[in-house]
């Protein structure tokens, strides 16, 4: 009769045990949500739209940013022996919001040991010649210029005011050769959370002080000298960066 | 497990179309979905509301009410009298009239190729789809003064609508009655213009035109040697409307200087930097639609190249896009002027008239049923 019981016991451990070991690899095998937040900074300060109040890195006067859009690519998050790629990644981020953050939700991404994530910021050549709505390019958006040259990849429109008078900054960057990829390392334990995220800072002022430091005042806009676009598109590289210190406002 | 759930979906699936059934039951048949209709690759996605499908019955019904003047109080004005199919519907005055006369706030907007563009009806935004956009002129005391309770009874004392009502939507209310009318207003779709037939590779445009097209399709830029009319800062390259990401499709185009600044999109959103913006309108069928702006303030297509060209007014909420264009060097920021020649503009005019779709105007399908009958 002991031994009876003894079984039974044994046998009541073995299935908890069994029942739990597969309830935990069904559970880190089921796919996540990732959230990504764009948090947008000009240097030190958060980003406010239409405020004259930064200072024009290279040289006199304040301006304000009535937009700022840009395209966040082809999103892969990459492990030691596998990747995810987000299909039809392309996103449009702005800062007009509500709370002034832009979020990008993948859905559906294994549970994996990510190391980094890579995005581009623009629009890949495919893609960039090409006429087919994915994800958010459209055709007949804002950020297309025409069939025949593509889309911007980063808008900025504003006003530089230089002793009372404002003038206008537009800042319309495309073309192939300025597609940049960033890529940018995860916390190791980003995936044992249920709800991962991810904040990034956005730092507007990288334009015009990322490798070189640009007046807004000597170069007020760009859109198709190619010199000028490859200018701002070497200092957009470093746009996104991970934040360090709470980038919440 | 999973099939267990799937079950239980399965079965809550069906009992959820059962008791949409019974709501329904009072229908003598149930609509045919639109299945011929089609539009041009270009215009990217669209998507009819879930809860009012396009389906052949609804658009039928939207289509008599559109031209019927029993929507208005006194039983004279209907949607049609401001928006005439052969001017692509519009009515061709400076601002619209209805019942009382009196001229009206705005222009009347030409309808086409409502499913594409800013998501927000209204030259000032202030409804966020076509369903809400049909009920506002009809109670409006200027436009049709009618009374929605008075034009639900007025419209079931009819057969025929009552059992156009039933197969397309099962009754009549007001939402019934603006749910068919957008059903309509989302058919009316131009695309076979000289435009599109060149975008199909149908035809070729003359020198003049295509350097029309070029220039709408680019902003200047004179270090980089590129001339540009600026359209397609604003008007989209093949809807040539404004676009459809929350407020990118308003915009201030330096019609007025500050003081004289109208609220528009202020109206509606209540900020400030909004003040002076009005929905970016469809340059389809341009050529057809004068008088042209908000206002109805230009008369001709030479006014409104002449206003880009060197009308400009400054303001505050001016877009910077507009105040920065400019084909000659700036020598300074007290004029502002696109400073194209006269050929350039000419050139443009003539790609605007490309817009034109004369089988839009005349199809028998959004013409007045009244008259068929």
């Amino acid at each position: 009769m002991a031994r009876k019981r003894y079984l039974i016991s044994v046998f009541l451990v073995l299935a908890a045990a069994l029942t739990g070991a597969f309830y935990f690899s069904y559970r880190s095998a089921e796919p996540v949500r990732l959230t990504l937040r764009f948090h947008p900074f000009v240097g030190d300060e958060a980003l406010l739209l239409n405020q004259v109040r930064y200072a024009n890195p290279g040289g006199e006067g304040s301006f304000k940013v009535r937009d700022f859009q840009f395209f966040i690519s082809n999103i892969r998050l990459v492990a030691n022996s596998a990747e995810f790629l987000e299909p039809e990644s392309y996103h449009l981020a702005r800062f007009d919001g509500d709370d002034g953050t832009y979020v990008i939700v993948l859905e559906n991404v294994p549970r994996e040991d990510y190391r980094r994530i890579e995005f581009g910021i623009g629009v890949d050549p495919a893609a960039n010649g090409s006429i087919a709505s994915v994800g958010d390019l459209d055709p007949n958006g804002r950020m297309a210029w025409s069939w025949e040259v593509g889309y911007k990849f980063v808008l900025f429109e504003g006003g530089l005011v230089l002793e009372d008078t404002q003038y206008p900054l537009v800042y319309h960057v495309g073309f192939d050769e300025n597609y940049k990829l960033v890529s940018i390392a995860l916390d190791n334990s980003l995936f044992d959370r249920q709800d991962p995220s991810v904040d990034f800072r956005t730092d507007v002022l990288q334009m015009f002080k990322g490798t070189q430091t640009l007046d807004m005042a000597a170069l007020p806009n760009v859109k198709f000298d190619r010199a000028d676009a490859k200018l701002l598109a070497d200092n957009y590289a470093g746009l996104v960066s991970k934040c360090t210190s709470p980038c919440t406002r | 497990m999973i099939r267990i759930v799937l079950i239980a979906a399965g079965l809550s699936a069906a009992m959820f179309l059962a008791f949409c059934d019974g709501v329904f039951a009072a229908r003598s048949g149930d609509p045919t979905p639109l299945s011929d209709f089609s539009v041009p690759f270009v215009f990217g996605r669209f998507q009819p509301p879930s809860d009012n499908p396009l389906t052949r019955e609804a658009v039928e019904l939207g289509r008599r009410l559109f031209y019927d003047p029993r929507l208005s109080g006194n039983n004279t004005v209907s949607c049609s009298t401001c928006h005439m199919q052969h001017l692509a519907f519009t009515d061709g005055k400076r601002t619209g009239v209805g019942v009382s006369g009196e001229p009206l706030a705005f222009n009347s907007m030409s309808l086409a190729n409502l499913m594409w563009g800013p998501r927000h009806f209204f030259w000032n935004g202030r409804v966020a789809s076509l369903e809400e956009q049909a009920l506002v002129p009809i109670q409006h005391p200027d436009e049709m003064a009618q009374d929605l309770g008075e034009l639900v009874d007025e419209l079931a004392e009819e057969e025929e609508y009552r059992e156009q009502f039933d197969v397309a939507y099962g009754k009549i209310n007001p939402q019934t009655i603006t749910a068919a009318l957008a059903s309509f207003l989302r058919t009316l779709v131009s695309s076979n213009s000289r435009y599109d037939q060149f975008l199909r590779g149908e035809i070729a445009l003359s020198e003049r035109e295509e350097l029309g097209r070029k220039l709408f399709m680019a902003h200047p830029d004179v270090k980089a040697n590129q001339r540009g009319g600026n359209c397609i800062d604003c008007h989209s390259q093949f809807l040539t409307s404004g676009f459809n990401t929350r407020f990118d499709g308003f915009t201030n185009n330096g019609l007025d200087a500050e003081e004289d600044l109208p609220a528009g999109l202020q109206e509606v959103t209540g900020k400030p930097e909004h003040r002076g913006l009005f929905k970016v309108p469809t340059l389809r069928n341009i050529a057809l639609t004068a008088p042209y702006m908000h206002d109805g303030r230009f008369n001709t297509l030479e006014q409104v190249l002449a206003h880009y060209n060197v009308g400009i007014k400054v303001s505050s909420t001016l877009s910077p896009l507009i105040l920065e264009a400019d084909n000659l060097s700036k020598a300074s920021q007290d004029r502002v002027s696109l400073n194209l020649s006269e050929d350039e503009a000419v050139a443009i005019i003539a790609f605007l008239h490309t817009l034109t779709d004369e089988e839009f105007v005349a199809a028998e399908q959004f013409s007045n049923p009244f008259l068929a009958e």
